[in-house]
């Protein structure tokens, strides 16, 4: 069965192709793309005219929690996919830190049954670092790799201790996996609740100081450098963490580096009256540091921005900003947060998509993330302006608590395709 | 009461910080309290404004002072009162801030008083009620009464609050009263200096009003015409903010000595409750500069004019 998009702007970070044209799609891989105006191509079964709207790679989030299992009722693997397929996400990678957690090779093949009985997504399952992410023992990292575990991570509260850490590392290096790091001196963290500064202190609200991020960052690429092991640092928050990896990189160190959506977007002040839904780790820093951010993913330095999806149910929410749970629903705003730096910021339309399409695909060796021949028709269309109200009751997460609720935003996905089937129509 | 200037209105629905009131609406607040003292002082019984008014004073962290300050205020002004020291009570498992608040609520009061150690507790609170909401201290944020009380009291003692220069020594960082006294200080017109061990010096104080945040409190002290003292929780000895009593002491404590470098008729305050001997000397907390129980006395008259400001319908 064959199938054509015709009519399309056809955008591709892999080649920097932007250009108006048509793509063929044939079992469930791209089998040609054309470029031009009138670039149909004759004989196909069905033609799908994408009349100027946007056609990309469909979004790889490196990151993304559910509560499946063990806390269904803050997002299934199911409710996530249909959020993320709404979002333009075709492929994303779950995190382990769940109940109980992901750190053998049956609950590694329990997510990956689970995800492709309940959705059309792409669902990749991460592996735990450490037993139980306890940060004492090493998990079965050869044998979750081989059951098709993508990376591995210790999710939110990193290994503490540099030893272990160093091992885990090692191993890792030698089995040939990822290993995803969160860079966090959590003893410098402590009980810190928002960006540490002047705004956390008048708000009376326990800071996290960026150093907690540098110190963490610097031991854990240090390490990188010594083990030779692949690392992503998950979800860098300033500029000059950026720098401690660009230098590493520099040294032969195979380091990466991912930034959430929503520190591109928000700052510290969005906090405002105590809004928990702007409760995330690493939290909203300060302007000047946000803006710092957007320059490095403008310079390259950022590798992949993720969802940090993260989704909370009310009772985790409706609390005492100290009280409440970290996280954000991210999925269906993803694709508005980067379109955001480019209407309103320094980035092309290729380079505002290239961190959820080519990078993520570079780090994790994935074939899709671009509009190749052959490779896997997972592709989105979407209108880079369209306005829209995000509000947190039109969301499809199980849990809506998006700090973008009540913000106009622009840039929307209006159909999605994963293997050549069309997933998603809006 | 008839407000300084003809066409003001004390139009908040809420006290929840000293942040967002107007230097008038402070003003409002004092005099109306000045008089509810002088009534207390001559004997005479104010008028029962809250008669038929309910306030629930509900206390999630345990404070007898500040909550029996607040029962009197209320009783003075005919009002019912129920207070629920929530600390210790069920309550506090498991029930969320907001249910209680809804519970709460659903019984109609006129006025919630409410103390949490979270901050902005009093804020989430008040987005969850019909009724106003008075907070009487939310975790390390705000605790604007005791923000006017000192004031209140400086007023009294000194004539006046512009133009005076305030220290306020301690532990700045977990302290809502020197946040709120620095911020009322500041609209009113004093020059706030602020000193503590620099572990305990919170960025960013310029933005509370504060002209200084030093660690010399010798030098800070000179021409101080008021000294407050804030209460060391002994705890924080043990987070490594600071190597002893004794230290802290020796830098930090108020002295004899030390208060003779600000101006001779020097005032002395402290929230309350003090630990003598390692903030302050007890014969300078029980001596003739020292106004900490006027203090106590001005916190009912703050308290009944708050109230009765937002409780009682128009004044």
């Amino acid at each position: 069965m064959s199938l054509q998009i015709i009519n399309a702007r056809l955008l591709d970070p892999a080649t920097e192709l932007d250009s108006p044209g048509a793509i063929l799609i044939e079992d469930g891989k791209i089998k040609d793309i054309r470029e031009g105006a009138e670039s149909a191509f004759p004989g196909v079964e069905t033609t799908i005219d994408a009349a100027g709207l946007c056609l990309a790679p469909g979004l790889i989030d490196m990151r993304v929690k559910t509560g499946e299992p063990g806390d269904e009722q803050k997002e299934t693997l199911e409710t996530a996919a249909r959020a993320a397929l709404s979002g333009g996400i075709t492929s994303f990678v779950v995190m382990p830190d769940t109940r109980p957690v992901i750190d053998d090779v049956a609950l590694v093949q329990f997510i990956a049954e689970r995800a492709r009985e309940t959705s059309k997504a792409r669902i990749y399952p991460a592996g735990g670092l450490t037993v139980g992410l306890a940060g004492e023992a090493m998990a079965e990292l050869g044998l979750m790799a081989d059951a098709g575990a993508i990376l591995f991570t210790n999710g939110d509260i990193p290994v503490a201790n540099a030893q272990v850490m160093k091992r885990a590392m090692a191993y890792a290096a030698s089995r040939g996996a990822i290993v995803m790091s969160r860079p966090d001196e959590r003893a410098l963290t402590g009980s810190g609740v928002m960006n540490a500064g002047a705004f956390a202190a008048r708000a009376g609200l326990s800071g996290i100081p960026p150093e907690a991020e540098w110190i963490g960052a610097m031991r854990d690429v240090t390490l990188a450098e010594q083990t030779g092991c692949t690392l992503i640092l998950d979800q860098v928050s300033t500029a000059r963490t950026l720098e401690i990896a660009t230098a590493a990189r520099k040294r032969g160190a195979k380091v990466y580096t991912t930034a959430a959506a929503h520190s591109l977007f928000f700052n510290e002040r969005d906090v405002g009256d105590y809004l928990t839904y702007c409760k995330v780790n690493p939290p909203f820093r300060d302007e000047a540091t946000r803006q710092g951010l957007i320059e490095a993913l403008k310079a390259g330095e950022i590798d992949a921005v993720v969802s940090a999806h993260d989704p909370q149910p009310p009772e985790e929410k409706r609390l005492p900003f100290g009280e409440a749970a970290f996280g954000a629903a991210g999925l269906e705003t993803v694709l508005s947060a980067l379109l955001n730096l480019h209407h309103d910021g320094p980035l092309t339309l290729l380079e505002a998509i290239a961190p959820v399409t080519l990078g993520p695909a570079t780090i994790l060796g994935l074939p899709q993330g671009r509009l190749a021949k052959d490779a896997p028709a997972d592709v989105i269309l979407f209108n880079p302006g369209k306005p829209w109200l995000c509000e947190r009751e039109d969301l499809l997460s199980r849990s809506t608590n998006s700090p973008f609720d009540g913000r106009r935003l622009q840039g929307r996905v209006m159909q999605t395709f994963v293997g050549g089937e069309r997933v998603f129509k809006r | 009461m008839a407000p300084r200037r003809p066409d003001y209105t004390f139009t908040h629905e809420h006290l929840l910080g000293i942040e967002g009131l107007h230097p008038l609406d402070i003003a409002h607040i004092l005099d109306l309290a000045d008089s509810y003292a002088e009534k207390t002082r001559a004997g005479i019984r104010p008028d029962p404004v809250l008669t038929g008014k309910t306030v629930v004073n509900l206390f999630f962290e345990n404070s007898t002072r500040t909550m029996s300050s607040f029962e009197i205020a209320a009783r003075r002004l005919g009002a019912d009162v129920v207070s629920m020291p929530v600390a210790n009570s069920s309550v506090k498992k498991g029930e969320t801030l907001i249910d209680t608040a809804m519970t709460l609520n659903a019984m109609k009061p006129d006025a919630l008083v409410v103390r949490h150690s979270a901050s902005g507790g009093a804020k989430l609170l008040s987005r969850k009620v019909d009724c106003a909401v008075i907070n009487a201290g939310d975790g390390t944020h705000e605790h604007p009464t005791q923000a006017l009380l000192d004031l209140l009291t400086i007023r009294r003692v000194k004539g006046r609050i512009e133009g005076l220069k305030v220290v306020i020594c301690g532990d700045l960082a977990h302290s809502r009263v020197a946040r709120s006294t620095t911020m009322a200080l500041h609209l009113m017109g004093a020059r706030v200096h602020l000193c503590g061990p620099r572990t305990l010096i919170p960025p960013g104080t310029d933005t509370w009003g504060a002209e200084s945040a030093g660690t010399d409190f010798d030098k800070v002290l000179k021409g101080a015409d008021v000294v407050m003292m804030l209460r060391l929780q002994l705890e924080r000895m043990n987070g490594s903010f600071l190597p002893s009593r004794r230290e802290y002491f020796r830098y930090f404590g108020l002295t004899q000595a030390r208060l003779a470098l600000a101006k001779p008729n020097a005032t002395v305050m402290h929230p309350g409750p003090m630990n003598r001997g390692v903030e302050i000397e007890s014969i300078i907390a029980d001596g003739p500069s020292s106004v900490i129980t006027q203090q106590v006395e001005m916190g009912v008259a703050v308290r009944e004019a708050v109230l009765h400001l937002l409780a009682g319908g128009k004044s």
